[in-house]
């Protein structure tokens, strides 16, 4: 009956969440009485239109205005409650109760059916209720809204008075009496809007055009009947039905002009019933299933569906509502398209939805239940591009009038369809799925006019890209000489231009401009923008990604000349990368660089350059990190510090040998030797697969051997075991998704500028973000790199670090019952484990990467943080007029001291956020080419050598940030527990004062304040103390 | 700000003469320029005489809180005045001095102590230590003069970058006399367990190692545990699962019994998370 015991018992209390309580129950009930009471005995009125009150204007658009026919008020003849509350159906947070109020025959007269009579009789109905209401002081708020947002479809919503305001709403229908309309008037192909009227002129011909004025109204009651009849004795209806609203909530699905609402998914779910698909003695998560499936597999834009029990030759066929609505399901009565207001796109959505939570469901590996019940998919994190639509009255002009005639003049509507189709045309092959917004008109206090067309605000279309093809500058089309040429060529108009392909055919093209792959991933805004005049939005980081392009063939080259090397006493086995830029991850790439002699001091003994005190710091020269395995044997010793020596001989000799035989300069050390090359510097380090193990001996007394982990040893395994996989499986990932690396980037860049990067290691954001693209349910993998990062805040703010593992399946190496395992330890163990736990198949239950940062304290900023960015983003993102970077700065204000630095010594000063206004030479010029003799200067950042100091004198007194791409402040916090009192062989930095006649220690922060000026001198401007919170 | 300097001239009176009972306060300074000091605590060092301790009780003096940037070569310099100054040992934390095991190498020697420190400052004779008590009526002692500059900032990390450059000659004779050394020791101990080898003990025993004509199993955890995993595979082998039928009848019930620790492990943990409210989907 269920996936899982777990599954079942989610879904019970995700049920128990959502729905009605008893109580409630009987209080809405209540209030439905009062209702009923005061309506029923409303006074007769005989009127005309102008007998409306000041107060209460009419909930209809009515253009045009003049139209025949009389209208009076007379007290309704049934009131009865329809829809999802009574099949108790009707789900939390939103509580709606449906009440139809039937309007007396006599109220109507002949041939109102026709030019929206009946709507703006309904509408005037609906005025005077909410008149007669509105003195009740029984009611909290009496408002109108349209069902929907279906402008046709005015509703009065009456809330009841005090803190059972947010309780409920009642929605009260107008609806005609049963029988008055004659049912063939509203076959699709009949019309009841003259065109002459509509068009306030006499048209020549008179088209009959198919009509969308639904009379919905008048089956409210037959469907209500026909519901109840499906879902007795059907437990599981009611269940699958409260949780598929959970389903399209989520997804957003549920609200606006032609939504999947919850209405639909009861008559689909009886239609299952209907066809027997379902049968009544399945569980609501078998039903779920089933439906979810039957939206996956069933085109309802191609093959509608029909509720009707049997044929009637009299009521309109299938076919002809698939002539007048994009998305055909048919209501039992045989003339009602539920589907009405849907566009094609917005079923293909739900289709696509559907068939990505199938395959979730099927999927062992993640948690279903959490994924796709839990998790909301707003559009702007599911889709790879966002484009809004600002001024949708434009649209207007876009619009045939037959067509918004069609939609009772609603232009955003009539125009929806049209341009998703155009812009699924102008992308076709490199998007997916192409989606809209729901346009949502909000509620209205009874004393305002109903909003306008334009009044839905700015209409979003979001874009999922394929990968592969998103990014590509041609655009080919047709053979020159077949008829569809000319086609092309009226879509693409000027753009269109003949071109010859290799295989010798002659083509219509489009070729878009291009250089970088930054830019080609704004092709496809170009094409949108090409296609209609579009407000966009798009945010790109233009980061140099062919930098690491060049970087990969210096190294693969050196990898190369290494294997190659002639004179080793042992070969070469393996050399492997371990740098950020290697695995696409660095945020700045290095890029390839040649220094000036001049700027430095030069050691002509030992060929290489020093930084001069005068001048500004050199450039930052990162050395990229390579290992290099040699090959085991028995000769290598078995004693660690012999080890250590023979590694330097290997060292020294590497460095001579690639001197002798490539012509490279090297610089050899005890730990590694650097090779300068291409621009470049490689920091080669040589390691034995058998050292770790080596490091791990321990003789117990017995004299029995023990691997015991030490502190060198897991480092040691840490750079020779873990680094390389991870680098070779993340640059493996690169390959299969390209914007990985950029979204990655994104991320550290945001982390450093929130100066939290020395509180988190690049590894663990690597893996973070890694995990968005390897585990990305409910979405799809992100194939730009802004939605990436949105979903990497997202990530950090919704997972429960404290109770989950994040568990990374790199190149799919743990199987389901591994990740079970994990879990189960993990759950055991919590307590011992660090606060972020992340798990990769090399890596199964240590978390190397997280085990020392961040600590709990950081973690909780950093959630802070990136709620806060995530807010503002999304704000700025929907709406793009806001300033751009406001994520990326820092907020200064809690901090207690902030060093500002002198920006001539700060190495990195370019890669700032904001780029500084007057930069200095730095020593160097950008070049890869020529033979140098002298080594240039490598990995001096002063600001690290400082930071390093700080950190180890007063790291237990404060903590120190700071953004290490250019940051031109270090900002301080002192830790509020150092401010207890201290026992004297510990006081470092303190002082000895008496407090209360007591001899205590506090920090001495005076002297500290000055010695963080004495550490610095040079790099430091000033200290700038904020807060005086030491003084005790 | 006048706030500020009030507090920080209090800081400066408070500073002064404070210590723990035991210990003498001497007020240091980097340079002229600082205005406030830092203290640092000082009282002889007393703990029972082992033999080889670097640290003579009677002439030793042991300083608490000694400053980042003050290195043994400015606190002989400090304490000179008191008398000639044998040795000065920095290092993290208290504790006994082995200063025995000299620095084998400059290349291979681990990390020097950083941040704040503890030092040992040992005295040519005792009574220097009595002298020092009367420093702390001097005024703050200067780390930094003209005379003696220390360096610190960016001057400080451009010598540590040309320091860490390695002159490679040197680095080589260096490597290859260890390595020399070593292989001399690993000969010389084959040789030695070469000539044991077979030869029973005083009490008859004989030594059963890797080499040799008959090896032994390696004493390694790994090797007992592969030898317990090995008797554990053949008892397996050997039993019957499920032959009679109160075996059927417990792993059944076993089963039975792990299907509801499950169901109760899923329950706690439906608990915990609606505990948490996990089950808001809004």
């Amino acid at each position: 009956l269920f996936h899982s015991s777990l599954l079942r018992l989610q879904i019970e209390e995700l049920l128990k969440e959502v729905t009605l309580k008893e109580t409630k129950k009987k209080k809405i009930d209540a209030f439905l009485h009062e209702i009923n009471a005061f309506i029923s005995p409303a006074p007769p009125q005989l009127t005309d239109q102008t007998w409306l009150p000041g107060d209460v204007k009419v909930p209809f658009l009515q253009v045009p205005f003049d139209v025949k026919g009389k209208f009076r008020f007379l007290p309704p003849a049934q009131l009865s409650v329809v829809g999802s509350y009574l099949l108790g159906t009707c789900i939390k947070p939103e509580i709606n109760v449906d009440v139809a109020v039937t309007m007396p025959r006599e109220v109507f007269q002949d041939k109102d059916n026709l030019n929206q009579r009946y709507h703006r009789k309904r509408a005037l109905y609906l005025a005077h209720i909410a008149h007669h209401l509105s003195k009740e002081r029984l009611f909290g708020s009496v408002k109108f809204a349209y069902m929907n947002s279906n402008h046709l479809k005015p509703i009065l919503l009456l809330r009841p008075q005090g803190k059972d305001e947010k309780l409920v709403t009642v929605r009260l229908h107008a609806c005609p009496a049963l029988g008055f309309f004659k049912p063939s008037r509203f076959h699709p192909s009949k019309n009841n809007v003259r065109t002459a009227w509509f068009m306030e002129q006499s048209s020549p011909k008179e088209a009959a055009h198919p009509t969308l004025q639904q009379l919905c109204d008048t089956v409210l009651l037959s469907h209500l009947f026909f519901l109840s009849t499906a879902s007795t004795d059907f437990l599981g209806m009611k269940d699958d039905v409260a949780l598929l609203k959970v389903w399209l909530n989520q997804r957003q699905l549920s609200k606006g002009l032609g939504c999947f609402s919850g209405f639909l998914v009861s008559m689909l779910v009886a239609y299952l019933l209907m066809k027997r698909k379902i049968v009544r003695v399945m569980s609501g998560y078998q039903v779920l299933r089933n439906v979810l499936q039957f939206l996956a597999t069933t085109d309802l834009s191609v093959m509608g569906i029909s509720l009707m029990k049997d044929v009637d030759a009299s009521l309109p066929a299938l076919a002809d509502f698939h002539q007048a609505f994009e998305v055909v399901f048919v209501d039992p009565s045989g003339l009602v398209n539920l589907c009405a207001d849907m566009t094609a796109s917005k079923y293909h959505q739900v289709q696509s939805e559907a068939k990505r939570s199938m395959e979730i469901l099927d999927d062992r590996m993640v948690d279903g239940f959490q994924v796709l019940l839990m998790t909301p998919k707003p559009m702007l994190r599911t889709f790879d591009h966002v484009f809004h639509r600002k001024h949708v009255s434009k649209l207007q002009s876009a619009c045939k009038k037959i067509e918004l005639m069609d939609r009772g003049g609603n232009y955003v509507a009539a125009a929806l369809p049209f341009i998703v189709s155009l812009l699924a045309r102008g992308l076709a092959g490199r998007a997916l799925l192409v989606a809209h917004s729901l346009p949502q008109t909000p509620e209205w206090p009874i004393d305002a006019e109903p909003p306008k067309h334009k009044d839905v605000g700015p209409l979003t279309f979001g874009l999922l890209f394929v990968p592969e093809f998103a990014a590509s500058t041609l655009e080919k089309g047709p053979q020159a000489d077949r008829p569809e040429a000319v086609e092309f060529w009226n879509f693409w108009g000027e753009k269109s231009e003949l071109r010859r392909f290799q295989d010798g055919t002659i083509c219509e093209a489009v070729v878009w401009e291009a250089s970088t792959v930054c830019q080609k991933r704004l092709i496809p805004e170009q094409i949108v923008r090409h296609l209609r005049g579009w407000a966009t939005c798009g945010c790109t980081c233009a980061l140099g990604e062919e930098a690491v392009v060049s970087i990969v063939c210096s190294y693969d080259d050196l990898s190369h000349k290494l294997w190659n090397l002639e004179g080793l006493p042992l070969t070469v086995t393996a050399v492997q990368g371990v740098h950020l830029a290697l695995r696409y991850t660095d945020v700045f790439p290095p890029i390839p660089m040649k220094p000036i002699y001049s700027f430095h001091n030069q050691i002509r003994t030992k060929r290489l350059l020093l930084p001069s005190e005068e001048k500004p710091c050199p450039a930052y020269i990162a050395p990229l990190k390579i290992i290099c395995h040699m090959e085991g044997s028995g000769r290598w010793p078995q004693d660690k510090e012999a080890i250590k020596r023979i590694k330097t001989a290997f060292h020294l000799q590497l460095a001579e040998l690639l001197q002798q035989q490539h012509q490279l300069i090297c610089r050899p050390a005890v730990t590694h030797t650097d090779v300068y090359k291409d621009g470049y510097v490689f920091h080669l380090q040589v390691a034995y697969h058998q050292e770790p193990l080596i490091l791990k001996e321990v003789v117990t007394p017995e004299g029995m051997l023990k691997y015991q982990d030490t502190e060198e040893s897991q480092q040691l395994e840490l750079e020779t075991l873990h680094w390389p996989y991870l680098t070779s499986s993340l640059h493996g990932l690169q390959q299969q998704h390209p914007v990985f690396g950029s979204s990655c980037r994104l991320a550290k860049r945001w982390v450093s500028a929130q100066l939290l990067s020395d509180s988190i290691s690049e590894e663990c954001v690597d893996l973070l973000v890694a995990s968005l693209f390897l585990h990305p349910a409910p979405f799809t993998p992100p194939s730009s790199p802004q939605v990436g990062f949105l979903r990497f805040l997202s990530l950090l703010v919704t997972f429960d670090w404290n109770n989950n593992p994040l568990i990374v399946n790199l190149n799919a190496g743990l199987t389901g019952e591994q990740c079970t395992e994990i879990k189960n330890k993990f759950m055991a163990a919590r307590s011992r484990l660090p606060v972020i736990f992340i798990a990769t198949p090399k890596d199964q239950w240590s978390s190397v990467w997280t085990r020392e940062r961040p600590s709990a304290q950081i973690l909780q900023r950093l959630l802070v943080l990136a709620s806060e960015s995530l807010r503002a983003l999304e704000e700025q993102l929907m709406d793009p007029l806001g300033s751009q970077d406001i994520v990326f700065c820092p907020p200064l204000d809690i901090y207690d001291v902030l060093i500002h630095l002198n920006s001539k010594q700060i190495p990195r000063h370019l890669e700032s956020v904001d780029r500084p206004v007057k930069s200095f030479s730095r020593g160097v010029v950008k070049n890869s080419a020529g033979v140098n003799v002298l080594f240039p200067v490598v990995d001096y950042d002063p600001v690290q050598c400082y930071l390093q100091e700080l950190r180890d004198a007063f790291s237990d007194l404060a903590l120190f940030f700071y953004d290490k791409h250019g940051g031109e402040v270090i900002v301080v916090l002192w830790k509020p527990l150092s401010f207890q009192p201290f026992k004297v062989s510990n006081m470092k930095g303190r002082m000895v004062t008496t407090v209360n006649n007591k001899l205590v220690c506090v920090p001495n922060v005076e002297a500290i304040l000055e010695d963080f000026e004495v550490l610095g001198a040079g790099l430091v401007k000033r200290v700038e103390a904020r807060t005086e919170k030491w003084t005790i | 700000a006048a706030s500020r300097r009030a507090k920080m001239a209090a800081a400066r009176q408070r500073a002064a003469g404070a210590a723990p009972p035991g210990y003498t306060a001497l007020a240091v300074k980097f340079g002229e320029r600082q205005r406030s000091p830092h203290c640092l605590l000082v009282k002889e060092h007393r703990v029972r005489e082992g033999p080889g301790d670097a640290h003579p009780p009677g002439r030793t003096l042991f300083v608490l809180n000694v400053p980042p940037y003050c290195g043994p070569e400015s606190l002989s310099r400090l304490f000179a005045s008191c008398g000639p100054v044998q040795g000065v040992d920095v290092r993290d934390k208290p504790g006994p001095g082995e200063k025995t095991e000299k620095l084998s190498s400059k290349f291979f020697s681990r990390r020097t102590a950083t941040g704040f420190q503890v030092a040992y400052v040992v005295f040519k004779k005792p009574a220097s230590i009595q002298a020092v008590k009367a420093l702390a009526e001097e005024g703050p002692l200067l780390i930094s003069t003209d005379s003696h500059p220390v360096k610190t900032g960016i001057s400080k990390w451009i010598a540590r970058y040309a320091d860490s450059v390695v002159d490679q000659e040197k680095l080589k004779t260096e490597v290859d006399t260890f390595m020399q050394d070593y292989d001399k020791k690993i000969a010389q101990e084959e040789a030695k367990a070469a000539q044991e080898e077979g030869v029973p003990d005083k009490e008859g025993w004989v030594k059963v190692t890797r080499k040799g004509r008959k090896p032994g199993l390696p004493r390694t955890e790994a090797a007992n545990l592969r030898v317990l995993e090995r008797e554990k595979r053949k008892r397996a082998r050997k039993e019957l699962l499920n032959f009679y039928a109160w075996q059927h009848r417990e792993t059944k019930r076993e089963h039975i019994a792990q299907l509801r620790k499950k169901f109760e492990e899923d329950k706690q943990r439906i608990a915990l998370m609606r505990a948490q409210r996990k089950f808001r989907p809004y």
